[in-house]
């Protein structure tokens, strides 16, 4: 995923054309699913939790993702 | 004298008025060219060409992207509209624009050729000249970094060679040279699925132009490109894939061809499906069991289907289209649209913005005929183009002494 620093979220580009967005407090609270906002679709966000607890920027660029749409 | 000009140019004006372009889905970002930013479930017609279009010539050709809309006019002249907050309309700001607008920057080339991706955009010239704008940190815009462009820049890896054509994917770029066989096709951006074809090792990404691998003996004549897909018909209507694989198969590195004995003319990529048309005017597609793009999957045995070993992609019939030739094929992200030869739209695949112009948001796994409110008849000539959320269709009256 990419830091989107407009939205202060990590972003990955949905089918309908907007971004499936998660933001660093929602990824240190654990969460994995980065929503779109603009339908019904998500994906799971594969992470390392810790690179956001030690809340370290040099880290969070090691985002990976692994989109799964889901209806 | 000057009446006779008059009447002229009146005809002329009343010819042109005939074209109509209509747009519906996803319309958030003012890629419907409505001049609203709400999803539309039904074809909306724009508003006649020149009075929507800031150009006097009929418009030849649409590029639909992730949410942005590039149009060509037939004197070569460009438009574009929607989101544009990478730069991708090129108008030499970052902002979205509601209505089309030239892009003043190309007005001293005559553009041929154009391509929209997720959030970057390409342009060819008649001299063969390619230019690119919008976000470059995949180096999709094949400038030699990552940076982003917002308005066109000349891509001078091909200053010495001739560009026809421009493909632009999710974060990845195609280049199709002019004639001749061998070497033609170029790729730059990201290439973490395989969709730069340029190596049988895994290209994270290149921002400056590569070929493609093992296609030097095969004349390419046309080049697709969309989500992390890319595709290639030979002049003998083989098609080739590479990038992300279909329907759960592995990513193919290098340009594989399909081992078919059908010859297809047309090809369309969508983010997990593709479509070819034949010279019969038959429709195939490729992967598509998301969102019901193509949907008797669960009719179907998936194990016999996609066996856990297959390395290929299983090339299917496009089910109801059997009594009509196929004309014209699109596809968006997850949805497809086809114009058969008695000038209907039909659309099927993910609808929930309404993509699919049936008023109403449901997924359809066959294709449903659209209804454009015109009688459908030869005189007239239809085109579709999906975006990844979006549709449009231009209905362009056939002019006899023009053909």
């Amino acid at each position: 995923m990419e830091w989107n620093s407009e939205l202060q979220a990590y972003t990955y580009p949905c089918p309908c054309g907007d971004l499936f967005q998660i933001t660093k407090d929602e990824l240190k609270l654990g969460e994995e699913i980065a929503r779109c906002p603009s339908c019904s679709l998500y994906i799971t966000v594969i992470y390392n939790l810790d690179d956001f607890l030690a809340d370290s920027k040099t880290n969070n660029n090691n985002t990976p993702s692994q989109p799964i749409a889901v209806a | 004298m000057m009446e006779q000009q008059n009447d002229n140019e009146e005809k002329q004006e009343e010819e042109e008025e005939v074209q109509k372009i209509w747009s519906w889905g996803a319309g958030t970002e003012g890629q419907l060219g409505t001049g609203r930013l709400e999803d539309e479930h039904l074809p909306q017609l724009l508003l006649h060409h020149s009075s929507l279009l800031p150009c006097s010539d009929p418009i030849s050709h649409l590029a639909c992207g992730g949410a942005h809309v590039i149009a060509l006019s037939s004197g070569g002249k460009v438009l574009t509209w929607g989101r544009g907050t990478s730069g991708q309309l090129g108008h030499g700001d970052m902002v979205n624009s509601l209505y089309p607008k030239v892009v003043s920057s190309l007005e001293n080339n005559f553009i041929t050729h154009v391509s929209a991706g997720w959030s970057h955009s390409g342009f060819v010239s008649d001299g063969g000249c390619v230019f690119t704008c919008g976000d470059g940190s995949f180096g999709q815009l094949g400038h030699g970094d990552y940076r982003t462009h917002c308005s066109p820049v000349r891509v001078s890896y091909f200053v010495n060679k001739h560009v026809e054509q421009i493909a632009c994917g999710m974060r990845h770029s195609l280049v199709l040279l002019k004639g001749g066989s061998g070497d033609q096709i170029y790729a730059f951006g990201s290439g973490k699925r395989g969709q730069l074809g340029i190596s049988k090792d895994k290209v994270k990404s290149i921002s400056l132009p590569e070929v493609t691998y093992g296609l030097e003996d095969v004349k390419i004549v046309s080049i697709a490109a969309n989500g992390d897909h890319s595709a290639a018909l030979s002049v003998d209507g083989c098609l080739y894939t590479w990038g992300r694989g279909f329907s759960g198969t592995p990513d193919v590195q290098i340009p594989q061809s399909l081992p078919s004995s059908l010859r297809f003319t047309v090809v369309a990529v969508g983010w997990n499906h593709a479509l070819a048309l034949t010279g019969e005017g038959e429709v195939f597609m490729l992967g598509g069991n998301y969102h019901g793009v193509l949907g008797d999957l669960e009719k179907m045995s998936p194990a016999k289907q996609f066996p856990a070993d297959s390395r290929e992609a299983i090339l299917q019939k496009v089910p109801g289209l059997n009594d009509i030739k196929t004309v014209q094929i699109a596809a968006g992200a997850e949805h497809s649209a086809v114009v058969t030869e008695n000038g209907e739209i039909k659309a099927w695949g993910w609808g929930e913005h309404g993509q699919l112009g049936l008023g109403n948001t449901c997924d359809q796994t066959s294709p449903q005929a659209v209804s454009l409110s015109h009688t459908p008849n030869e005189a007239t000539a239809f085109k579709v183009y999906c975006g990844s959320g979006f549709t449009f269709v231009i209905m362009t009256p056939c002019n006899p002494s023009q053909t």
